[in-house]
């Protein structure tokens, strides 16, 4: 049996911690300096009030509160119109400046009083304590402030309150918090780490204990989005619970269509692998001709070529990117890969599809993206931008360059390849003395597929796929034979 | 003005705050003649007058006036410290 949760409202969150918070109990939220353990707290608190209208206690022990003003603004978030309706209440906590001197014995009831009246007076369901450490760095005495903090959590949940703690961990990777007694006051545990790999920011968030009930195990990437604050992206919980849509859509090539069997389904992701000028972009821009069957839309996400040279590729071949674009059909995003990470990317990409809302996507070229990370990384941002245009059923085509110009696999390739539904390859086949264009279907999940390796021509009106290849073998390895 | 200003913050008639009362009482009129004013804030009936001082820890007694403001916390029970922070050692009698 599981226990009851507070939805939070965080994006993502509640599905990795499988529904939210431990209701009317006290999680701990550790962290390094600058992990975003303060901003989580300040957004579990504006999402209370934004999405459910709930109040609720900001308590700070640390930054003054003008500050945290000064930072929550910036999120768009209206805390002066918040603090006015008595929806968001400040504890200030921090330490005054004032001499102090410590003569005997003492506990921390001024503050428990102070917190249940903050409470109380705006019947608070949400509560943050930020950052605890600093407690501990004002009163010196451990073990009666472990004690008094003890009781503050246990009146938190007296009156309903559903609590965040923050504090301070020293290292990435060891002992849950910088002293060691914080994490006896809960039984859940979240981690944030905010980690360099390979010259690249890496933020994730575990959930490490959730006593007594269910939640996604590891960490799970997040990136902190100017506007949206923290979004995680649930890696380990996506589902592969798509629905499987049979209907097809076609390449924009009527025979790629025949050799696929029909032509793309609808939810499909395909991948087309090529060297440097193999006819990569050609296929894209069929790919993006073929919404006029349908009367669909496209995204063309461009991370290598320019607007004017793409649009005057596709002139080359006689499509007009211009008119589509202006009828609304079309629209095209050119982007340097190495100006955000690839989860902003992935959030970006995200935001453009919700706006405008493509029956297709495109994009020229994975390979260029996966140049700004580590494998690993890339592998996630693809599981979770394949399943988000699942999700949405959109039909997907994605590039990938080979760096050898005949035969040959791409790293690229080899990482994702699982992921996709169908494999296109392009390959430059030396015969003869000549350089002969061939292409084949690698894969059709889910369908026949002419398995053929047919040569094809490039002219003024696009891609002419001839016949299959016959008597020659080893066209993928670069070295054919005539056999 | 010479006079001393001194609040205290006490929590009900818990036996720290009651303890700390009478110490306090004690102090005062021993040492200064008269010439303070003494206000004891009972935050269960003036929890407002805890937050806008940002009381943490009970009892809190605090020295508004000779500057600078001080802050002691805790039962008063050591006497020296008491003195000294309050700036009144100098007046202790030669034992």
């Amino acid at each position: 049996m599981s226990i009851r949760k507070l939805v939070t409202g965080i994006t993502a969150f509640d599905h990795i911690s499988a529904g939210g918070l431990p209701y009317g109990r006290t999680t701990l939220i550790s962290g390094s300096s600058g992990c975003g353990k303060t901003l989580f707290g300040a957004q579990f608190l504006a999402m209370g009030i934004q999405l459910f209208g709930q109040a609720g206690v900001f308590v700070t022990f640390e930054e003054q509160v003008e500050d945290i003003r000064i930072n929550l603004r910036t999120l768009n978030w209206d805390i002066d119109a918040w603090e006015r309706d008595g929806k968001w209440v400040f504890v200030d906590a921090s330490q005054k400046d004032d001499d102090t001197l410590t003569v005997g014995d003492y506990d921390l009831s001024g503050f428990q009083v102070r917190l249940e009246r903050a409470i109380t007076k705006c019947q608070a369901k949400r509560v943050v304590l930020d950052s605890i450490g600093s407690v501990f760095s004002q009163f010196q005495e451990l073990n009666s402030i472990r004690h008094e903090l003890f009781k503050v959590t246990l009146a938190l949940g007296r009156l309903d309150t559903t609590s965040i703690i923050t504090t301070e961990r020293t290292e990435e990777y060891g002992k849950v918090s910088r002293l060691g007694v914080e994490e006896f006051l809960t039984d859940n545990v979240i981690i944030l780490r905010n980690v360099l790999s390979e010259e690249k920011r890496r933020r994730t968030i575990e959930i490490l204990k959730f006593r007594g009930s269910s939640h996604e195990k590891g960490e799970n990437l997040f990136t902190i989005h100017p506007e949206q604050a923290i979004v995680i992206i649930p890696l380990s919980a996506m589902d592969l619970k798509y629905r499987s849509s049979g209907v097809r859509v076609t390449s924009g090539v009527a025979k790629l269509d025949e050799m696929c069997g029909g032509g793309f389904y609808r939810d499909s992701i395909i991948l087309v692998s090529g060297s440097i000028g193999a006819g990569k972009t050609l296929l894209v821009a069929n790919f993006i001709d073929g919404i006029r069957e349908k009367d669909e839309r496209c995204l063309l996400l461009a991370f290598e070529e320019s607007r004017e040279q793409l649009f005057r590729n596709a002139t080359g071949w006689g499509q007009d990117f211009t008119k589509l674009e202006d009828d609304g059909y079309l629209k095209v995003v050119c982007l340097y890969p190495e100006v955000a990470s690839l989860e902003d990317h992935l959030l970006n990409i995200q935001e453009i599809v919700r706006e405008f809302k493509p029956d297709r996507i495109a994009i020229d070229s994975l390979s260029a993206l996966s140049r700004t990370s580590t494998d690993k990384a890339f592998r996630e941002f693809i599981i979770a931008l394949t399943s988000f245009l699942k999700h949405q059923e959109i039909t997907g085509m994605f590039t990938v360059t080979t760096t050898l110009l005949s035969g040959g696999t791409s790293d690229t390739e080899g990482n994702i390849s699982p992921l996709t539904d169908t494999i296109i390859l392009l390959r430059y086949v030396e015969m003869s003395g000549e350089m002969h264009r061939s292409l084949s279907v690698l894969k059709m999940r889910g369908s026949k597929h002419d398995s053929s390796i047919r040569g094809f021509t490039i002219d003024d009106k696009g891609i002419n796929i001839g016949e299959p290849f016959t008597g020659v073998s080893g066209i993928l390895t670069g070295i054919p034979a005539r056999g | 003005m010479s006079k001393y200003a001194l609040q205290l913050y006490i929590n009900g008639k818990n036996n720290v705050s009651v303890e700390a009362v009478d110490i306090l009482n004690t102090i005062c009129r021993e040492k200064l003649n008269g010439e303070y004013y003494l206000e004891i804030i009972d935050i269960q009936e003036h929890p407002d007058r805890a937050e806008e001082e940002g009381i943490m820890a009970i009892p809190t007694l605090i020295r508004k006036w000779p500057l600078p403001v001080t802050r002691l916390i805790g039962a008063l029970t050591v006497r020296s410290r008491v003195l000294a922070g309050l700036g009144l050692s100098s007046l202790e009698p030669v034992a």
